[in-house]
């Protein structure tokens, strides 16, 4: 069996086009809704969405690099990758000047960067290089999983940055899942998860704590985190079935909605597009789901269906928590809702992300050619 | 054992029907809310009732050590209303006719501009009328024109007692700038709130600030309150004490105001750095800028050739002079350069690298030791003392005596002042150190520039034994002195020369009877116009208490002539009272 090198060409045109139009309708979705929010809170939304075209810009090309260089080449700088953003994150934390009460940004050419953002694509890397290497069967090398992913997961917990924590702990468990660690393993890693939950909850900061009570009982405090999650709900709950329409969403033009934008970009959508848009929406990542486990399960690299199944998780996650938290079903964390929030690097990484899933579809596609 | 790779393909097949699980939870939750209940949360969002109203906290007053007034509270009334209700209808045109019968003069356009400015959200309250009067409040809500839709509310204003005499201490307040917001974004302001905007009022923003209250209140189609959801009361700030004595730093005003001297004034307690007066002259009033000046008011302040707003003590850098002749002694004494017999003929100049350094005594002084040069102010004997040290001995002497950096006074606005050396100048003004820039160092002239505040830490070291104190000036916020570890025989002749300098040398002008002083001349050379006159002094000599440091602009005249009788006056009028 020879494999021949596929030129850049090549690679670009045999790339997944159900995958790329998944994320694209997504995106210009998400687009259309920062302009409707942001013309709601400041009245223009020109300047948000023409600000978010041009991150998605810069994200496109980062996607289509990683299918250039293919994910077979990224992997072997797995570990070097992991560590320079251990470091970056490290940095981050020590001299990053706080804004809005953590130490999560810096700035370069005017563009806020998040590191924890792209410390999630590094973790995804270095934890199915490892667990491919290691599978995690004995509890040496489960527990050297758990290991790898601790030090940025604890840099990412005191920056404070809770809603980014928990999708580290949600790509931990699915790859470790995945990867065929044993049932007892993972029972045991989530009882005694719930066990330090008390023992978490003293290094909470005060809003961290009140968002987390408000989701219990959004009614007690009203004025502060309750009120977002109250007014969340009033604006889906009146977007009924068909939505209000396009621009005509009431609860984010008034600005009773907080972070319409960001955080509740969702509420804003569907207060405009009701029931039917949204189911839409859910039906769009459910395909864009289906799209990356089908391009693991075809791959015959230990590596790429581990990736996959990180990608997932984490894209899944913060898709969940983003919705549930807009019906208050969930707590607010802050999370912003995957390919469709206004924000530059978590774009950026997410779809670095998805272009390691199209780099694993196009080397199945190869693969399967040669045998032919 | 299965082989792992089934073992991870069938995972991922659970793992991805595991996920369109999650996705049906969602879909139902949304069918839940946006079809079964939609009705109840359409009344919601049309009704959306809630508003949320800030009550502000009454600021923390600010009093000296006696309990004077320096800032307090004043209730004045402000009429509020929410955005979303007052855009409705003719509510702004009656309203700016209630208002224009009241004599204050706005058209419904000018209210429109203003509600704009603050509009955050519909449901947020702005602020329509502000600073009324209680009368000119029951008159306004008592006119037939008067709506629902707007309702006043009780709101602090600031006032200052004091005025000019305290107003570059405890600062002014106002409105938050877009600055200060994006600054303290985790601290909770919002637009329109008041803050700190120097001095005391700046640095201790966070104790007398207090918490502001909120409410949600449901309020009906027209806008009257329904019912209270929640309230949080407003904590009022705490309120400060200084360290400084209203009544001396009157007396000190008065002292300048009386020669219409302009300059500064420090007394510090030697034992722990209380300030007890700061007094900048020509000073300003904060009261109207606390309520809000013109543009123009405010350009004739900042624009005012005399600089009012500067505080000259901690912010006006002036070359130390002869003042500084107190610590080249301490120095070459430490680093065994001079010896108390030691001693240099003065002929009246000194000649070095083809350039003369004259002493201020054109005839000379004679055979000078370390006592009589301080005692008479002679420059020749402190240049050959400079000389024998070297600029780095000087400055290490400067840095060890807290000159070159802010002392850590609890106050906004401190500078550093200069005592820049060799790399400095090579990289100011690509020149080499000359022996020339030494001499001048010497006698505290040259880059050399301190406040009137370093110079009294200066000689509050002096003064105490060898310890370097933090000035403050909020009583409670003192910090434990620094033990310099000075040689105990060299510090007493230092304190004998100064004892000396009042007693019969270049200060006896400050010489008062009955009370022990000490302190040093200085008259600074001034390129900009006549000379600058400074004196610093403590007493009672033998356990000093206070230091006192006076630096007069352009007063023409040396500091004995122009600032030792104030000095000795000022500290009369505190040991004796």
């Amino acid at each position: 069996m020879t494999e021949t090198e596929l030129s850049i060409r090549d690679k670009l045109l045999k790339q997944d086009k159900w995958l790329f139009a998944a994320l694209s309708c997504l995106i210009f979705t998400g687009i259309m809704t920062i302009f409707t929010a942001a013309a709601g809170f400041s009245g223009n939304g020109v300047a948000y969405s023409s600000r978010q075209l041009f991150v998605v810009t810069v994200s496109i090309a980062a996607f289509m690099a990683i299918i250039a260089i293919g994910h077979e080449k990224i992997f072997e700088y797995a570990y070097p990758i992991y560590f320079a953003l251990l470091f970056v994150l490290l940095f981050t934390l020590l001299f990053a000047p706080k804004s809005m009460g953590s130490h999560r940004w810096f700035t370069i050419a005017g563009w806020g960067v998040q590191p924890s953002e792209f410390s999630k694509v590094a973790v995804c890397l270095g934890l199915s290089k490892y667990l491919s290497r290691n599978p995690p069967i004995t509890l040496k090398s489960y527990l050297g999983a758990l290991l790898l992913v601790f030090p940025i997961a604890f840099l990412v917990f005191i920056q404070p940055d809770l809603g980014s924590t928990m999708v580290f702990i949600a790509i931990t468990l699915i790859a470790l899942f995945v990867a065929g660690a044993h049932k007892r393993y993972l029972f045991t890693t989530m009882v005694l998860g719930v066990l330090f939950i008390p023992l978490g909850w003293n290094f909470l900061k005060e809003y961290q704590k009140n968002r987390l009570l408000v989701f219990l009982d959004p009614g007690i405090d009203p004025l502060g985190a309750g009120y977002s999650v109250m007014q969340s709900r009033i604006a889906i709950g009146s977007g009924g079935l068909w939505g209000k329409g396009y621009l005509e969403g009431m609860q984010s033009k008034l600005r009773f909605l907080p972070e319409a934008h960001t955080d509740f970009i969702f509420s804003v959508f569907s207060e405009e597009f009701g029931f039917v848009g949204s189911l839409i929406v859910l039906s769009l990542f459910c395909f864009l789901f289906i799209r990356i486990l089908i391009a693991g399960m075809k791959s015959r690299d230990a590596r790429s269906k581990i990736l996959v199944s990180c990608i997932s998780a984490w894209i899944w996650f913060q898709m969940f928590e983003s919705i549930g938290m807009s019906m208050g079903l969930l707590p607010v964390t802050g999370l912003p809702l995957p390919l469709f929030s206004y924000g530059g690097s978590a774009m950026v990484s997410v779809l670095i992300a998805l272009g390691f899933v199209s780099s694993i579809h196009i080397s199945n596609i190869k693969l399967y050619k040669i045998e032919a | 054992m299965p082989d792992l790779k089934d073992v991870v393909d069938s995972r991922l097949k659970l793992w991805c029907f595991f996920m369109l699980c999650t996705v049906i939870v969602l879909v139902v939750g949304l069918y839940f809310f946006q079809v079964v209940n939609t009705d109840k949360y359409v009344s919601l969002a049309t009704k959306n009732r809630l508003r949320l109203i800030r009550f502000p906290s009454a600021r923390g007053e600010i009093l000296d050590k006696n309990g004077a007034a320096l800032a307090l509270n004043e209730t004045t009334y402000n009429i509020m209303g929410y955005p979303l209700d007052l855009m409705k209808g003719d509510i702004l045109d009656k309203f700016a006719g209630i208002l224009t019968r009241q004599g204050i003069n706005v058209t419904s356009a000018d209210l429109i501009n203003n509600i704009k400015k603050q509009h955050m959200a519909p449901y947020r309250v702005v602020t329509v009328a502000t600073n009324l009067a209680m009368t000119q409040m029951a008159e306004i809500i008592s006119d037939p024109d008067f709506v629902p839709e707007l309702f006043p509310i009780p709101v602090w204003r600031r006032i200052y007692p004091a005025g000019t005499l305290a107003s570059l201490i405890t600062g002014y307040v106002g409105e938050i700038s877009e600055n200060e917001l994006k600054q303290y974004t985790d601290k909770g302001y919002i637009g329109g709130d008041i803050i700190g905007k120097n001095g005391v009022e700046k640095s201790y923003e966070d104790i007398l600030r207090g918490e502001v209250g909120q409410e949600a209140i449901e309020v009906d189609a027209r806008g009257r309150r329904v019912k209270s959801i929640e309230t949080r009361k407003a904590i009022p700030g705490k309120n400060i004490n200084l360290t400084l004595d209203l009544v001396a730093q009157k007396e000190a005003f008065r002292l300048f105001d009386e020669k219409d001297y302009r300059g500064a004034i420090v007394v510090m307690d030697v034992r722990d750095g209380a300030i007890i007066v700061m007094a900048s002259s020509p000073a300003f009033d904060n009261n109207p800028l606390a309520w809000g000046i013109s543009s123009q008011e405010w350009q004739a302040l900042v624009t005012n050739p005399y600089k009012p707003m500067i505080n000259r003590a901690i912010s006006g850098t002036y070359p130390p002079a002869s003042t500084f002749k107190a610590l080249m002694a301490l120095a070459a004494l430490s680093e065994q350069k001079i010896t108390p017999q030691t001693t240099f003929n003065c002929s009246g100049g000194f000649t070095i690298g083809g350039r003369t350094f004259r002493c201020w005594r054109r005839s000379g002084h004679g055979t000078m030791n370390v006592l009589s040069a301080l005692q008479h102010s002679c420059d020749v004997y402190f240049y050959q003392v400079g000389l024998r040290l070297g600029i780095d001995n000087i400055l290490k002497w400067t840095e060890l005596l807290g000159l070159g950096r802010t002392s850590g006074l609890d106050m906004p606005g401190e500078v550093a002042g200069n005592t820049a050396g060799r790399d400095w100048k090579r990289s100011r003004l690509k020149q080499p150190w000359y022996p020339g820039d030494t001499v001048n160092y010497s006698i505290g002239q040259g880059y050399l520039t301190t406040t009137p505040l370093q110079i009294a830490l200066l000689y509050a070291t002096i003064a105490n034994g060898g310890r370097l104190v933090t000035p403050y000036i909020v009583e409670g916020h003192s910090k434990p002195p620094v033990d310099l570890k000075l040689d105990k025989n060299n510090l007493a002749l230092v304190q004998r020369g100064l004892s000396i300098v009042v007693r019969s040398g270049t200060g006896s002008r400050a010489n008062i009877y009955g009370l022990e002083i000490a302190g040093k001349t200085g008259t600074a050379q001034n390129s900009h116009g006549a000379d600058h006159a400074l004196f610093v002094a403590y007493a009672p000599a033998k356990q000093p208490v206070y230091v006192v440091s006076i630096m007069i602009e352009e007063a023409g005249v040396g500091g004995g002539s122009a600032a030792a009788p104030i000095a000795g006056q000022l500290l009369a009028y505190l040991l004796n009272k």
